[in-house]
């Protein structure tokens, strides 16, 4: 019997200190680690717990995911999704998706339902439909707030391409923390599996896909050893494998936490860019959780041994007794 | 970085010159594992010859490592024989979908391109992701539309689809129908089944890497399907400070174990190109299953030279190397052909 965990993410970034978002985003994000920590205690797989955490941040349109995700140049709701079945290694992911309320679900049907592991544009709104999954118009997808962010960006855009603006004015009109969200969990039989589900960054080019649904990426799994989600820059992430890199310390026997340290600093050195990772480790038959980022912020919520501990600004850690 | 590559010789009028030469050259492409068939096992060993002198030419006018094997993969696109560009594999719907990536060494620049629909040449996309976007993968309908705005026009499917391709989908879609009337377990696919990615790694004088993977994935994939070829760390490889990875075969096996990463953590461990390539391969297959090869280049080799190393657990693996004025080539297991450039 392994004794069973879950730590999720709902994104990285900086909120301004009077932030009236960091308190629902909190929230949601402690409710997603409920939510798969629920399936846990009753006996269910890593798998179905990381995929509920994702979906009901997908649900939530605080998150950068499914609904209430940013949107791409062309003002659509685009969005990249995977899960990691860390037993087998399988994995099932879909990417440039359109129409999708829950990509992290769609994900688990790629992997269940066929013998590839990514999917991607029009591909997977006919694989949807085809197990009789609706194809939702965008206006379902996107959040007004949103659509003023998108707005707001494409005027800077064209303002710098036009000479008259600057690119601090354009990264500074992205909404803070709205990122990435993701889970890792381990399960009684000491299976672990990852997810992360996202919308991309505010005016991406159309079908610009991040490092969300990459194996190796921003998630990685493998029972024998650990899972890993991250948020934050994906090209940088993807160029240097940052969920395998972890990964690879880890079976190393490098702590959780040095692993995650460890590896975000070798990226941000080498290729710059600055991310948000949320680490399970196997031990026995237990696990260390543990996250890391270099931002200001980063939500994420944890749940084992009993309790449920969670955070938004560096180094801050609160706990409580889970009832 | 000068390095102990040097020679002295005479010139006219008997003055001696020493020439401090930098790096050296090299390039290795692949041209898919897979299990050939003997009408287009010669043309196949032919077309990576052609792609390696093709690559290698770029690097003796002192082009660079990325110049080098985006002209080696465009040559195999170009070519019919291999499952890249012009004479893909069809997806379902009888549509060709390129996946392709780039990646430079220097700084780990990458562009990629996946999903793709109406492009000759997806090594020249991605190399443009890369140059001219702050992404590194764009998919399907975003690819298009990037692709139009560089002023490259879309080119019709009939174009990209040969009759080979057309036929063995049609054999496919038989053959599955066949096995599903018959009501047996799912078997493997007929030999024919393409999982034969192209691919080349280079060094250039300056002592950069760059890798390039290029396809246009399995004989009747599910439309959208993405394989191994345009992820970093799975389709391919490349870092100054380690070496640079092409792989192809089956790519989901390749994602899982994000093959061309584990190659390169293998080089970081010491273990020299050939021996990279065997145990990451074995890796896989023991882990999770299916076949691939791979071709390496090791940046720990002797000063001013790059180890290569080859290596494929399919039937057949095309490839061809060109180092030292030498050719080098094979298909089968153990085959190493090789003649002065």
């Amino acid at each position: 019997m392994f004794e069973p965990a879950i730590i999720v993410h709902g994104g990285f970034g900086k909120f301004p200190s009077e932030s009236n978002l960091k308190k629902p985003l909190m929230e949601g994000t402690k409710a997603a680690a409920r939510e798969g920590h629920a399936i846990l205690a009753r006996g269910g797989s890593a798998i179905d717990a990381v995929e509920a955490a994702v979906t009901s941040m997908e649900d939530n349109p605080l998150f950068n995911c499914g609904y209430g995700c940013t949107l791409n140049l062309n003002g659509n709701a685009q969005m990249d999704a995977i899960v990691i079945d860390g037993q087998t290694l399988n994995s099932g992911a879909v990417c440039g998706a359109l129409g999708c309320p829950n990509p992290v679900q769609v994900a688990r049907l790629v992997m269940e339902k066929t013998n590839h592991c990514l999917l991607s544009g029009d591909g997977v709104q006919q694989f949807m439909r085809s197990h009789g999954i609706e194809v939702v118009p965008d206006s379902q997808l996107i959040l007004p707030e949103r659509f003023q962010e998108w707005e707001q960006y494409v005027k800077l855009r064209e303002e710098f391409v036009n000479g008259c603006g600057d690119s601090q004015r354009i990264a500074s009109g992205l909404p803070p923390g709205c990122d990435t969200v993701g889970a890792v969990a381990m399960d009684a039989s000491g299976n672990i599996a990852a997810a992360t589900s996202t919308g991309g960054r505010t005016g991406k080019l159309p079908g610009r896909v991040g490092d969300a649904p990459i194996v190796g990426a921003g998630s990685y799994a493998d029972s024998n050893v650990g899972g890993v989600s991250t948020t934050g820059f994906g090209e940088s992430a993807m160029k240097v494998c940052l969920a395998r890199r972890i990964a690879e310390l880890l079976e190393k026997g490098v702590p959780a936490q040095e692993s995650a340290a460890r590896v975000l600093r070798f990226m941000h050195e080498k290729v710059g860019g600055e991310a948000g990772v949320i680490v399970l480790a196997k031990d026995g038959n237990r696990c260390h959780v543990t996250r890391h980022f270099i931002s200001p912020n980063m939500t994420w919520a944890a749940i084992n041994d009993g309790r449920i501990t969670w955070g938004i600004d560096q180094g801050q850690e609160e706990s409580a007794s889970l009832e | 970085m000068l390095c102990d590559n040097a020679f002295e010789g005479r010139v006219w009028g008997g003055a001696v010159i020493k020439i401090i030469t930098m790096f050296r050259p090299t390039i290795i492409v692949h041209g898919g594992a897979r299990q050939f068939t003997p009408d287009t096992r010669d043309l196949v060993q032919e077309g990576v010859k052609a792609a390696a002198r093709q690559g290698y030419a770029e690097l003796t006018k002192g082009g660079s490592a990325m110049d080098a094997v985006v002209a080696a993969v465009s040559a195999m696109e170009d070519n019919t024989v291999f499952n890249a560009g012009h004479g893909s594999r069809l997806n379902l719907k009888g549509q060709v979908e390129a996946d392709a990536i780039v990646i430079d060494g220097r700084n780990l620049g990458s562009g990629a391109v996946c999903g793709l629909q109406g492009c000759s040449n997806p090594v020249q996309l991605a190399r443009l992701v890369m140059e001219k976007t702050n992404h590194c993968l764009l998919t399907a309908d975003g690819a298009r539309e990037f692709m139009e705005s560089q002023g490259i026009a879309a080119v019709p499917s009939s174009e990209l689809v040969t009759e080979r391709a057309r036929i063995e989908l049609e054999q496919h879609v038989k053959f599955s129908s066949a096995v599903e009337n018959l009501v047996a377990p799912r078997s493997a696919p007929p030999p024919s089944s393409s999982c034969d990615t192209v691919g080349a790694v280079a060094m250039d004088a300056n002592g950069n890497l760059a890798a390039a993977t290029s396809t246009g994935g399995i004989t009747a994939k599910l439309p959208g399907r993405v394989g191994d070829s345009p992820i970093i760390g799975s389709g391919a490889y490349a870092d100054n400070t380690v070496g640079a990875v092409s792989t192809t075969g089956c790519g989901e096996s390749i994602m899982k174990v994000c093959l061309a990463r584990r190659v390169g953590e293998l080089l970081e461990k010491g273990k020299t190109a050939q021996e990279a390539a065997e145990h990451a391969l074995e890796f896989m297959s023991g882990r999770v299953g299916g076949a691939a090869g791979v071709i390496v280049l090791s940046q720990y080799g002797n000063a001013g030279a790059c180890e290569v190393g080859h290596h494929f657990i399919t039937e057949n693996m095309a490839w061809a190397a060109i180092d030292e004025g030498q050719l080098r080539w094979g298909v089968d297991p153990g085959q190493e052909m090789n003649e002065i450039i």
